[in-house]
């Protein structure tokens, strides 16, 4: 007899804000030291926290467990560091970027610190899947792989044009071809660096599954102990790359998203 | 000889990436103190993985205690799933602290909670990565001090001989005093014999290494501890207590895990103790006085720790919430406060007697998930044995109340194997359910959309210490096993849904709170063998038990169902929570009779005994209804 059940005022329809309307600030900040090894569910819920303790005027879903309105950009691998992640808040309200970032900073722990905010325009697609491009730098420490090993060894993969691996107790296919769009690696002191360039399209391509796919393709032992950073990630539209802050139009005011 | 200080937290992060949920070995928590300069170094340890351990509200409390001294920091410690532990033990990394990732073995000193029995094999897991002699007969002179409390202090013996000192009853003012104790007794170059006595001065601390164990006519086959000649120790170490409570920080976490935790959620402790007077909890007569916290305090509180952690629930907990007296302004009030914020509020379990229609309005703000009761026992004469006192129409009342207020899904706890237990209360269980359900469906409708559904979960009693069922013996699990079939067999209606504990679990654990000193040699034996994390559905190892105690020439089921003479001297006579002895044999008595004992928060005194023998007193801040 849902008549007689209270209606709590809070989620009344006619009160509730339209998404849409929300300012709609995005951040973003840093994943680094031991934070790296933060699991992308166990950064979401963080990232809330610090909002919270921020005292933004956050806007809450309207589903059953009120949730903040918050959107991530894809999951880095557990382990993996980045230089440039983001993440899209709804407000209730319009707060000057630079007094969100700065209450923002001094409630979030520094491995995670907010470097940049500002507002973007509401209506473009969720984050996630809209950031489709990310740089990584790869070390691989110690000796036993040199760079041109690497290089022949992720060739091989690509002219295979997909590989499969086990995620626990799930094979995995990704399409090479179409997520590998750049690689580059050079000797430097203490191992190798590569530069590493997807895309996202299906099945994300791991940067320590397309090494360890390299290696076993050469028959080397994997390399152990990978140091894995993004260092950038944006958006791919008509053979461009849009920043997370934009411009979101070309020069002639036509919206690229 | 003692560790060395230092970090070594460069030998434990390449393991990070080999490892499930490396989060549970970061530290740096929001909260979390990083300075821990001492110069005196205690570390606190809940021995079961970080998720488990931290929402622990003792570990908090005492945490907080410590660091707040002068000179004095605080550490966490948490035992490392298997595969780190592994891990650690290919690479020779001893086990860490979080804050400080130093040594175990470089502390001064070393807490450990004891928050149930089954924890007994992980405190020697976590004693042993840490490379720290498993005895305190064992320990070198410079080796840390470790020390126990919590839940499961009041029978330690089983533990007795790992322990240098444990600490009973409340521990905000005793950890203190210990580790001051310990402090100075170290800057004064005391050996460790004098240091332990020294700590044996300090009220509500038992250092059983100058206790030996009689046996004789008097006692049970485990015997009982008694000052060792020459020792100037007390004969009955009676509990501390805090007897103003609400002086006492209202919220205790103010660590905001990174990774998600068993209890996720800010907890508000806002009333110590419980008077119900419930025959088989050991906690409702060893946390005893009663005292609530004003509604101010929690409110306000609440609100100030909501916003300095970020968590989106908060929980008031104790032994039962809906007692405080204030206890629907405080839900009232906090609604009110936080709404719009995407809060929860929630509180752990509701007395069937107190959960009126104000009380269901309140709970949960707007939002209806489950709700859960706890009768028992499946029929009245039942729980009057256990001194349970609510009724059949309490039950009727709280979940109409419920189903009309909204919920939809309804749980209840229940015990098997209570004294004097029969079938036919077995099947009142089945009864009490069904009964539930129909009015649900009397209430919301009877479709498959109506969504009302019942669960049941069915523990197997434990008899604990210091409760007046201590001198009953453990259920036989295979009539644990028969009466869990009939339950069984009796329901057949999809929407409710039966859970019930494994009998074999419930046994070892029985043991472990029956068992006196001598019962060591089966915690290290199983231990040796391979057993931890017992608690683990996936990781108990009954054979591992069994064949442990064989080896021990013990039978689990001889010690765990055992009756004791009331007039024995029991295992843990020397200590005391304040609760009488003829008290606890007085309701045990009265559970024989069926006769109830009311709540002295609301009725007349029950003589316990708590109130002079630790000179306090109830605080009540309104008036029980």
């Amino acid at each position: 007899m849902s008549g007689s059940r209270p209606q709590p005022t809070d989620a009344r329809p006619q009160d509730l804000p339209v998404k849409a309307e929300l300012p709609r600030l995005r951040v973003e900040y840093v994943k680094d030291s031991r934070l790296a090894f933060l699991g992308h569910l166990d950064l979401i819920a963080t990232v809330e926290r610090c909002i919270r303790r921020a005292g933004l005027p956050f806007s809450v879903g309207n589903g059953f467990a009120r949730r903040v309105r918050i959107q991530f950009t894809s999951a880095l691998p557990v382990g993996a560091s980045s230089a440039c992640e983001y993440f899209d808040l709804r407000l209730t309200e319009h707060v000057d970027p630079n007094e969100a970032l700065c209450a923002l900073r001094g409630a979030t722990p520094s491995a995670l610190r907010p470097v940049r905010a500002a507002y973007v325009p509401g209506r473009l697609p969720a984050l996630e899947a809209w950031l489709d491009r990310s740089s990584w730098e790869l070390l691989v420490p110690g000796a036993g792989l040199d760079a041109a090993q690497i290089a022949r060894g992720v060739e091989a993969v690509r002219e295979r044009g997909e590989l499969t691996y086990m995620r626990g107790e799930k094979a995995k296919r990704v399409d090479v071809a179409s997520t590998l769009v750049g690689f580059e690696a050079r000797d430097v002191e203490g191992g190798v660096e590569v530069c590493l360039e997807t895309r996202l399209a299906g099945c994300a391509l791991r940067p320590q599954v397309l090494l360890d796919a390299a290696t076993d393709a050469l028959g080397l032992p994997r390399a152990s102990a990978l140091r894995v950073r993004r260092v950038r990630q944006a958006h791919e539209e008509n053979g461009r790359l849009v920043e997370p802050f934009g411009p979101f139009c070309e020069k002639d005011g036509t919206p690229l998203s | 000889m003692r560790a060395r200080r230092e970090s070594l937290f460069h030998l434990l992060e390449p393991l990070l990436a080999h490892v499930e949920h490396p989060a549970r070995y970061l530290d740096h928590e929001w909260g979390s103190v990083q300075e821990q300069d001492g110069p005196f170094h205690l570390c606190m340890v809940y021995a079961d993985v970080y998720e488990v351990g931290q929402p622990n509200l003792g570990v908090a409390i005492l945490y907080n205690q410590v660091n707040a001294q002068e000179g004095m920091s605080c550490e966490r410690c948490y035992l490392p799933w298997k595969d780190m532990a592994a891990l650690m033990r290919e690479n020779e990394v001893p086990l860490l602290s979080l804050e400080s990732a130093s040594p175990l073995a470089s502390f001064d000193a070393i807490g450990f909670t004891l928050a149930h029995e089954l924890i007994a094999t992980n405190v020697l897991e976590t004693l042993d990565l840490a490379g720290i002699a498993l005895t305190s007969a064992e320990r070198d002179e410079d080796d840390p001090i470790i020390l126990a409390g919590g839940p499961s202090a009041w029978n330690c013996e089983p533990l007795a001989p790992v322990f240098d000192a444990v600490l009973l009853g409340d521990g905000e003012e005793s950890i203190v005093e210990a580790c001051a104790c310990i402090r100075d007794a170290r800057a004064r170059g005391l050996t460790r014999l004098e240091t332990l006595r020294r700590l044996a001065r300090v009220p509500g601390t038992y250092v059983p290494s100058l206790y030996d164990v009689v046996v004789d006519e008097s006692t049970t086959r485990w015997g009982r501890a008694v000052p060792r000649a020459g020792e100037d120790v007390p004969e009955v170490v009676l509990k501390r207590c805090v007897n103003d409570f609400a002086a006492t920080p209202a919220v205790a976490q103010r660590i905001v895990p990174y990774m998600g935790i068993v209890q996720d959620r800010l907890s508000v402790e806002v009333l110590r103790g419980c008077a119900r007077g419930c025959r088989f909890c050991q906690a409702g007569m060893t946390y005893r006085p009663v005292r609530e916290r004003p509604a101010d305090q929690v409110v306000r509180c609440s609100v100030e720790g909501l916003l300095a952690s970020g968590h989106n629930e908060i929980s008031l907990t104790s032994l039962s919430t809906t007692d405080h007296s204030q206890c629907a302004q405080i839900l009232n009030r906090m609604n009110s406060e936080l709404e719009g914020k995407g809060i929860r509020v929630s509180i752990p379990s509701q007395r069937l007697d107190s959960f009126g229609v104000e009380m269901a309005a309140a709970v949960a703000g707007g939002k209806r998930g489950g709700l859960t009761f706890a009768p028992e026992a499946g029929s009245q004469r039942l729980r009057d044995v256990i001194n349970k006192n609510v009724t059949e129409q309490d039950l009727e009342a709280a979940a109409r109340n419920a189903f009309e207020a909204g919920w939809r899904r309804m749980k209840l706890y229940f015990m098997m194997g209570l004294p004097t237990e029969t079938d036919e209360d077995v099947v009142g269980i089945a009864r009490m359910a069904k009964h539930v359900l129909e009015i649900g469906r009397e209430v919301v409708g009877r479709g498959p959309k109506s969504g009302v559904s019942v669960s049941i979960s069915v523990a197997v009693l434990v008899p604990k210490a210091f409760t007046p069922f201590q001198w009953c013996g453990q259920l036989d699990p295979d009539e644990v096993r028969r009466r869990q079939q009939l339950l069984l067999s009796e329901i057949r209606d999809r929407a409710i849904r039966v859970s019930y504990h494994d009998a074999s679990v419930s046994l070892v654990e029985g043991a472990l709170s029956k068992m006196g000193r001598a019962g060591f040699s089966l915690v290290r034996r199983a231990w040796e063998l391979g057993c931890s994390f017992d608690a683990w559905t996936s990781e108990f190892r009954f054979d591992l038990w069994e064949r442990a105690a064989a080896e021990c020439g013990l039978d689990l089921a001889d010690v765990a169902c055992e009756h004791f003479p009331l007039a024995a001297a029991l295992p843990w006579d020397h200590t005391s929570p304040g609760v009488s002895k003829g008290y606890l044999q007085r309701e045990w008595l009265r559970a024989a009779e069926g006769v109830t004992t009311p709540d002295c928060t609301r009725d007349t005194c029950a003589d316990c005994g708590v109130c002079p023998a630790l000179r306090v007193h109830n605080v009540i801040q309104g008036v029980r209804s």
